[in-house]
């Protein structure tokens, strides 16, 4: 009897793997950024008996954190590790692309020889706007070439200012009166509207309270540079078309030395004197909860934010009032922070680089693959509505909220609650008229210069914040910063990165 | 009985204090030592207090001893976590009590054949656990072959195994030997016929106690508070330790504030997913209590290590 269901055994399991040897699905590794996941079994069912059917492969996702991406990143290239087949990637934090796809830790995706993009990636290359494939284009270890696939989200950059309308018009203003004011002549209804509500509540009430580099950035349009994540230079925008060269040309200048820069300072100073500023934002540890705080209190009138397209409808829903952003520059304007913000790589050691592109393609051109990974399964983590917009249900998603922007093509999925039907074709419309600045694509190679580099973002880093906000006094603390980053070979760098810029415009 | 007596002061002589310093000397180191242990216990106390404010306290006072209402809110937030932080909770008492134990018993397994005169090889031994302690082979090494050799990823294992024998540790224990067991046991058990694991077993062990005791507290320490392994070997959340739990809220929280800038309305939605600053100190709570209970029970022998062995006064 034994012998016979031994056999039996035996014989069951032969059979069992005959079918499994034929056509089993290959198994692809993602690791992933920004992820809050803590049970993903049933969806992974769901869209791996998919995947399976359709493309032959199935996924495990790896949730890296905000907090743990970059290490188990770090870790995989530096160690060789074949463990991830696909990888995220982006320029904006110390995971940066293009220094990855130089070491060769990824696989050129339209590599002449062996072009993956165009042979199991058709739908994708024609489902992404041709500027994202262009501004992923990168100098690596196999030639001037696409890297990563990236993500089709809000890829132009959109600073404003974040302005408190219920508040504002409380006192008589408009959302008109601020626009046309401009930063330099908001001084009378900060007065008003501080006046007002400390007289209202007996508490001092900090009216202009936001993040300073981003108000820097809004008053002076020096967008962000690709490689000076520590905002050393500045490159001015032409204020009307931002496709155009800049006031000083086609060139940076030492972010703190420039006429411009004082000028935003000593008003930002005068400000602060006048009491419109927390002096919490001024100080490192504390600012990003203090402006934070204020504006999910409403405590504020104007503020800063890197927004997207209609955040206004989640922002005045959470905070109680009517938010209003004023863009700084007339449309999103196209930088390689934001085209490069989320991109996924193929592991230059992955064994199934065929099977990683062909599931990069499936799950930027299905929309069913992509709702399933990004919003989880229908009728357990969401709800449609009658307008056929995701409602999410609270518990499930506590569980399952992958960071959407992080997966990939978002203007496939439904759009949310508020939204509206056609949310997605307006998004892309907007994003559709964004301007190129001119050193789009330029990223700048500081590694010849990384000792001046680290001594002068140490010596900016201890007066920067102080001056983006109004504390620093500017008739002494500035002189001494520029005269310390003189002393420091800031021109060294500036000469350097120019050289730079010259040669990839003259390509 | 012991303890009575030596409590008992000089009857009928107040002002005479029988090998004491004076009262004024002892009120100062009284008072030196109770704003030392109040350093030690306010931060806690903080902390606790902290995890009852409400969030709308925080947000508009900051932390702060008396805040403007309390809450029992992060407790609720904590509790509604579910799984992952009672199988943290698990994980850290399971990777402490297996982690401990070997690494304890380890440590005095090299330690005592250190200690024998009598081992001809214990200079090079001794050099070799000495070395280590000053050359590493650094962290990408390290990790290369740990994961890829061991296969340290994603198991227990990556968690314990790493952290198991400590030189510094094995040093100590080596030194407790020599002053606390004098050779001669050694050698009187071996003239009445005791084998090697009977000498040890049963007759140095019951001696060194207090700096086992001392050992396995260090020990039992440093892999409850240890966080980094999890971070380079373990991406299995089901692994996690409380206090890479933690960790990792803390580091989600500062990331997202550091790349504001960058990340604008995004990051900003994303802060919101991540656990509340009083929560957070909910799970300091939840992971001080355990090795706070622990302390009172192990202290028994490391007073009785502090004082054991050298000349009593």
């Amino acid at each position: 009897m034994k012998k016979f269901l031994s056999l039996l055994l035996a014989a069951m399991m032969l059979l069992a793997a005959i079918p499994a040897m034929a056509d089993s699905p290959v198994e692809i590794t993602i690791l992933l950024e920004g992820n809050n996941v803590t049970d993903d079994a049933a969806v992974l069912e769901q869209l791996n008996a998919y995947l399976a059917e359709k493309i032959g492969v199935t996924v495990k996702p790896v949730w890296g954190t905000w907090s743990n991406f970059n290490d188990l990143a770090l870790n995989a290239v530096n160690s060789g590790s074949d463990e991830y087949d696909i990888m995220f990637t982006c320029s904006w934090t110390s995971n940066e692309y293009a220094p990855y796809a130089q070491k060769g830790a990824f696989v050129r995706l339209d590599d002449p020889d062996d072009n993956l993009l165009a042979e199991y990636g058709k739908e994708l290359a024609e489902a992404l706007p041709a500027i994202l494939l262009e501004g992923a284009v990168t100098d690596g270890i196999d030639g001037e070439g696409i890297y990563a696939v990236p993500g089709f989200k809000d890829f132009a950059q959109m600073n404003t200012w974040d302005v408190n309308v219920t508040l504002l018009e409380k006192y008589g203003y408009t959302l008109e009166d601020v626009e046309k004011a401009g930063f330099y002549g908001w001084g009378d209804i900060f007065a008003t509207v501080k006046a007002g509500e400390e007289a209202e509540t007996g508490e001092t009430f900090y009216p202009f309270i936001f993040e300073g580099a981003v108000a820097e950035r809004n008053v002076n349009l020096t967008p962000a540079v690709a490689g000076d994540g520590n905002s050393v230079l500045s490159y001015y925008m032409n204020a009307e078309d931002a496709a155009q060269p800049g006031p000083n040309g086609n060139a940076f200048v030492s972010k703190y030395s420039t006429p411009e820069f004082e000028k935003y300072a000593k008003q930002m100073h005068e400000y602060y004197l006048a009491g419109y500023i927390d002096p919490a934002i001024a100080i490192g540890e504390t600012a990003t909860d203090a402006w934070r705080n204020a504006q999910n209190t409403a405590r504020y009138l104007i503020s800063t934010e890197v927004s997207l397209y209609g955040y206004e409808v989640t922002t005045s829903a959470q905070r109680g009032i009517q938010v209003a952003y004023i863009m700084s520059t007339d449309s999103p304007y196209i930088d390689n922070t934001s085209v490069q913000g989320a991109m996924m790589a193929i592991s230059a050691n992955s064994a199934h680089p065929v099977e990683a592109m062909k599931f990069l393609n499936i799950l930027n051109t299905d929309a069913y693959v992509m709702t399933l990974m990004n919003y989880g399964i229908e009728g357990v983590h969401y709800t449609l509505n009658d307008n056929g917009e995701v409602v999410f249900n609270a518990d499930a998603r506590a569980t399952y909220s992958p960071w959407t922007n992080g997966l990939g093509n978002v203007t496939i999925l439904p759009p949310q609650e508020g939204q509206g039907a056609d949310f997605q074709e307006r998004f892309a419309a907007f994003y559709a008229g964004a301007k190129k600045l001119p050193i789009y694509g330029f990223t700048f190679d500081k590694s010849s210069l990384d000792t001046e580099f680290a001594t002068i973002v140490n010596i900016k880093d201890q007066y920067a914040l102080r001056l983006f906000t109004g504390a620093a006094d500017v008739d002494t603390e500035l002189p001494e910063l520029i005269q310390k980053l003189n002393d420091a070979g800031i021109q060294k760098i500036v000469d350097e990165a120019n050289a730079q810029l010259e040669a990839f415009l003259a390509d | 009985m012991t303890v009575k007596a030596n409590t008992r002061t000089v009857k009928g002589n107040h002002s005479f204090r029988l090998n004491q310093i004076s009262r004024r000397t002892e009120a100062l180191f009284h008072v030196i030592l109770g704003l030392f242990a109040l350093a030690c216990i306010i931060p806690f106390l903080f902390v606790i207090i902290i995890s009852f404010s409400s969030e709308d306290s925080i947000r508009t006072i900051g932390y702060s001893f008396t805040p403007t209402a309390w809450s029992l809110s992060a407790y609720e937030q904590v509790f509604k976590m579910g799984d992952q932080l009672w199988r943290s909770y698990f994980n850290s008492f399971l990777i402490t009590i297996v982690g401990t134990v070997l690494s304890v018993a380890m440590c005095v397994l090299y330690a005592y054949p250190l200690y024998r005169k009598d081992y001809k090889l214990r200079g090079f031994f001794s050099f070799l656990n000495f070395f280590t302690m000053i050359f590493g082979g650094g962290l990408i090494p390290t990790y290369i072959i740990c994961r890829n050799l061991l296969g340290l990823s994603n198991n227990y294992a990556a968690l314990i195994v790493p952290l198991l024998v400590n030189p510094f540790n094995i040093i100590v224990m080596r030194t407790f030997f020599q002053t606390s067991v004098p050779f001669d046991l050694v050698e009187a058990a071996t003239i009445d016929g005791s084998g090697e694991y009977n000498t040890l077993l049963r007759i140095i062990l019951p001696i060194v106690k207090p700096g086992i005791a001392t050992i396995a507290l260090l020990t039992s320490l440093a892999f409850w508070n240890e966080w980094f392994l999890c971070l380079l070997y373990v991406t299995d959340r089901s692994l996690y330790p409380l206090q890479y739990l933690l960790m990792e809220m803390q580091r989600n929280a500062e990331f997202l504030a550091r790349n504001s800038s960058m990340l604008g309305a995004v990051g900003a939605e994303a802060a919101k997913t991540l656990p509340t600053q009083t929560m957070r100190m909910a799970v300091v709570v939840f992971i001080v209590l355990p090795i706070a209970c622990a302390y009172p029970f192990f202290q028994r022998y490391v007073i009785a290590g502090l004082t054991i062995g050298s000349v009593k006064g």
